[in-house]
């Protein structure tokens, strides 16, 4: 399945490269445009003249595609906690009404309001220039005592860990995220994986990030199970 | 006594309803080794806590949940069993369901809940980690299984608590009522729902936030993993993952010849198009649905638009679901059979039993042996679904004559009404048989006249299967996944698990004391080889259509399938078990128990 994770990566990496050379080859002539459409001229060979640009990874989901297997949880608890233990997992998955289900992620916001209410100096959670994933020093946060991430957090996402009462937050596994290989590899939902991984532009977060969980939840029971806007039982 | 390196906490949570009190109960690691846990953890405990023909609705008879030492870690799609002594056919049953219920148990760090007592006003449990809360349950009591799990997760403030309940047919103790977990999927066949009703337990609610001991982590997720990707690839799953298992309702009537069709009066229906996989797909699919963990998520939700029930969200049809209260009522509207579908859900009734039931009613209808006038005034067609669900909601409140009369399951139904009917009785031990007809799928006659519970579809088709379904039923896997994977791949995740250095031969052996065990329990009450027989039906009239025209069982088929059984076992002809294999599976205790039964 690893396999198949790699082709979509692919695709979205072969898109990004031919928008960049698109944009790289603006000032040619329409002709010259019309010859790489139609592929006379190879991406590859396009790719070199596009400067490359930093890899910043959001998260992404698509929340009708979940099917409520919490694979993501597993792969989360165990690559961070080297145990599966979905509690500790920075990612979960809630179930609405018995129906939906919804999963709750960090979206990685630019603006990163979580980071903006921390109160120590320095900040206890910092993003990772590398991977756009957000670290948490474990020495600085003040843990169970203060609450400021978790009511700045607009997608209300920050869990604190059950053992020392310290923020559970989302790392992107430094730019390889398990969860959406995870996601992937349970593959056979015929809508697709839900979880993935994107640059900038892919992650549409500030579009989705301030509804809660179960705004959320609400909004998926009310687009896929119209007319029963509710959830409620019928007859 | 040694506690259990890891796969199992070594502690049972032992409730005591009449004083709400409960306390912790070790388990012995020797224990966890030769019975596993789920299923086979039951039926040791059952067997010791039982005495021979103690009545099921007495104040201390338990009702054991219990998941295995493969729930809450990597490995996939796992399950829980309920297991009690049914009042239903006064035998051990157990059912195993999955969802995300069964791993929360095991990340509150619990290797089971031992239910005993009767609480004097309803109530609830709410178990998080090592607390257990009584919670009064007054205001929910009568509440659907929908209302109860959104009313119990709105009182606990616990979003991601998972819940376990019983509906209204529980509360007024209808013997096939089950248990409804996490809104849709049910632990039914075991009258579960009856004895929690019986003891005024209205559901269970647990979070856990611990994780599961793993002895070499390393080696058992590299096991796990490669069973994962097992059920990612393998062939037989595509189509469970595609169309659940509603594909075969059109597969078992095209090709197979065993839907069962009114009563099993054929297997032929053509109507099945309109009522199966392919329209559901056209008409009501919405959206998937897994259990913990599980590539496959076979359960499909949907809503109904327009008609009488726009706006009914359902989970189904199963091909047990759209079998019994779809081909075997005769009916074909699709809206209509997922109405009843679902009204069994809420109201916490085994679609099954239910199914089973309304089915030989109506062929007592057909043959002039019942009328309306018996029935409350309800004329029970074939096909008429608006009756069946006025029926199914007399049977959950016991309402009425026909009420009291259908919530009595076929068996009793027959030797009450008299006038021949028993020909046209279905069950085996007492309990219903499921959707799939032993004339067309003759293999299947083994899981329902074998299995431990009786009427049982889903004991696996021969001997050795089992033996094989036993340890699925123990470890708690699900059997559509875990029936793919061979000894060697349980024994690979179970060494590092558990600490355990299992062979294969340890794994077969384990896996007979286990099945061995349950059959001493049903020999206690009675059983023999007289009990492991099908209906009078399946071995006299053929099949008169569809494409396996004139097949019947007959009795010496019959006959090999029982002295196959018992010889793969080390029984004796009676379907005993005899002192030889009982010491030789490490169950002398047992000898004495079954002498004289």
């Amino acid at each position: 399945m690893e396999k198949d994770g790699e082709r979509i990566r692919n695709v979205f990496e072969t898109e990004a490269t031919r928008r960049g050379f698109l944009k790289g080859v603006g000032l040619a002539t329409g002709a010259a445009v019309a010859a790489a459409a139609v592929g006379r001229i190879k991406p590859a060979a396009a790719a070199k003249q596009a400067a490359p640009e930093p890899v910043k990874k959001y998260l992404f989901a698509e929340r009708q595609n979940c099917v409520g297997c919490r694979a993501c949880e597993y792969a989360c608890s165990m690559f961070h906690e080297k145990t599966v233990r979905p509690a500790k997992a920075r990612i979960h998955v809630l179930k609405y009404k018995g129906v939906v289900d919804v999963p709750v992620i960090c979206w990685h916001c630019d603006d990163a309001p979580c980071i903006e209410a921390c109160p120590t100096t320095p900040k206890a959670i910092e993003k990772d220039p590398k991977a756009n994933g957000i670290k948490l020093n474990k020495d600085l946060c003040l843990g169970a005592k203060c609450n400021k991430c978790i009511e700045a957090c607009p997608a209300k996402f920050i869990r604190r860990d059950p053992d020392d009462g310290q923020v559970l937050m989302c790392d992107l596994c430094d730019g390889d995220p398990e969860c959406v290989k995870a996601c992937l590899a349970q593959s056979g939902n015929p809508m697709g994986p839900c979880l993935m991984t994107g640059k900038v532009g892919f992650g549409v977060n500030l579009a989705y990030r301030n509804v809660t969980p179960e705004e959320a939840a609400d909004d998926l029971l009310r687009r896929l199970f119209y007319p029963n806007e509710t959830g409620e039982r019928r007859k | 006594m040694a506690a259990p390196q890891g796969g199992h906490f070594g502690r049972i949570l032992e409730i005591d309803l009449t004083r709400q009190e409960h306390k912790v109960v070790n388990i012995d690691a020797e224990i966890c080794r030769a019975y596993i846990g789920g299923a086979g953890l039951a039926v040791h405990l059952l067997f010791d806590a039982l005495k021979a023909k103690h009545d099921p609705m007495a104040e201390d008879s338990p009702i054991f949940v219990g998941p295995g030492p493969l729930n809450g870690t990597y490995c996939v799609s796992t399950r829980v069993s309920f297991a009690n002594k049914s009042p239903y056919t006064g035998l051990l049953s157990h059912a195993e369901t999955g969802g995300h219920f069964p791993n929360e148990i095991k990340w509150a760090g619990w290797d089971g809940i031992f239910i005993r007592g009767r609480s004097k006003s309803p109530v609830y449990l709410y178990i998080k980690d090592d607390e257990v809360r009584f919670m009064d349950a007054r205001a929910i009591w009568g509440k659907d299984t929908y209302e109860t799990e959104e009313m119990i997760l709105n009182q606990i403030k616990e979003p991601y608590a998972r819940v376990a309940c019983i509906g209204p047919a529980g509360e007024n103790e209808v013997p096939y009522a089950c248990v409804i977990v996490e809104r849709f999927r049910a632990a039914a066949r075991t009258s579960t729902g009856c004895l929690m009703g019986n003891k005024k337990l209205k559901g269970i609610a647990v979070r856990g936030t611990k994780a599961v001991p793993v002895v070499d982590m390393d080696k058992f997720y590299a096991a796990a993993r490669v069973s994962k990707q097992f059920a990612v690839d393998n062939e037989g799953w595509q189509g469970l993952k595609r169309w659940g298992t509603a594909g075969l309702l059109e597969l078992k009537h095209f090709v197979t010849g065993s839907l069962i069709t009114k009563n099993f009066q054929t297997t032929w229906y053509p109507d099945i198009e309109e009522i199966g996989a392919e329209q559901a797909n056209r008409s009501f699919w919405q959206k998937h649905s897994a259990c913990n963990h599980c590539p496959v998520h076979c359960m499909k939700l949907g809503v109904i638009r327009g008609g009488d029930y726009d706006g009914l969200i359902a989970e189904g049809p199963e091909y047990e679901t759209g079998g019994l209260l779809g081909s075997n009522l005769g009916i074909a509207d699709f809206d209509g059979m997922m109405a009843a579908i679902e009204l069994c859900d809420a109201m916490g009734l085994d679609s099954i039993s239910t199914g089973g039931c309304l089915g030989f009613t109506m062929e007592l209808v057909q043959r002039g042996i019942l009328t309306s006038a018996d029935l409350d005034g309800v004329s029970l067609e074939w096909g008429d679904f608006e009756a069946v669900l006025e029926m199914i909601k007399k049977i959950t409140y016991k309402e009425g004559k026909a009420g009291k009369l259908l919530a009595k399951g076929v068996r009793r139904m027959a030797e009450e009404i008299g006038k021949g009917s028993m020909d046209y009785a279905v069950h085996v031990k007492g309990k219903e048989i499921a959707a799939h007809d032993p004339r067309g799928d003759k293999p299947r006659a083994v899981s329902y006249t074998m299995g431990t519970c009786g009427g049982d579809h889903h004991e696996a088709n021969s001997p050795a299967g089992q033996a094989k379904r036993c340890m699925h039923n123990s470890l708690v896997v699900c059997s559509f996944v875990g029936g793919y994977w061979s000894p060697k791949m349980f024994t690979d995740m179970l060494g590092p698990l558990c600490g355990w250095n299992m062979t294969e031969e340890e794994f077969w052996t384990t896996a007979k004391r286990i099945r061995t065990l349950e059959r001493c329990f049903q020999v206690r009450e009675g059983i023999s080889r007289k009990d492991d027989v099908l209906p009078k039906r399946m071995l006299t009239e053929k099949l008169p259509e569809g494409p396996k025209k004139g097949a019947v069982v007959t009795p010496a088929e019959m006959k090999k399938i029982q002295d196959d059984y018992y010889a793969y076992y080390g029984w004796d002809d009676n379907g005993i078990p005899t002192e030889a294999t009982l010491k030789a599976l490490g169950l002398e205790f047992a000898i004495d128990q079954i002498k004289g039964a």
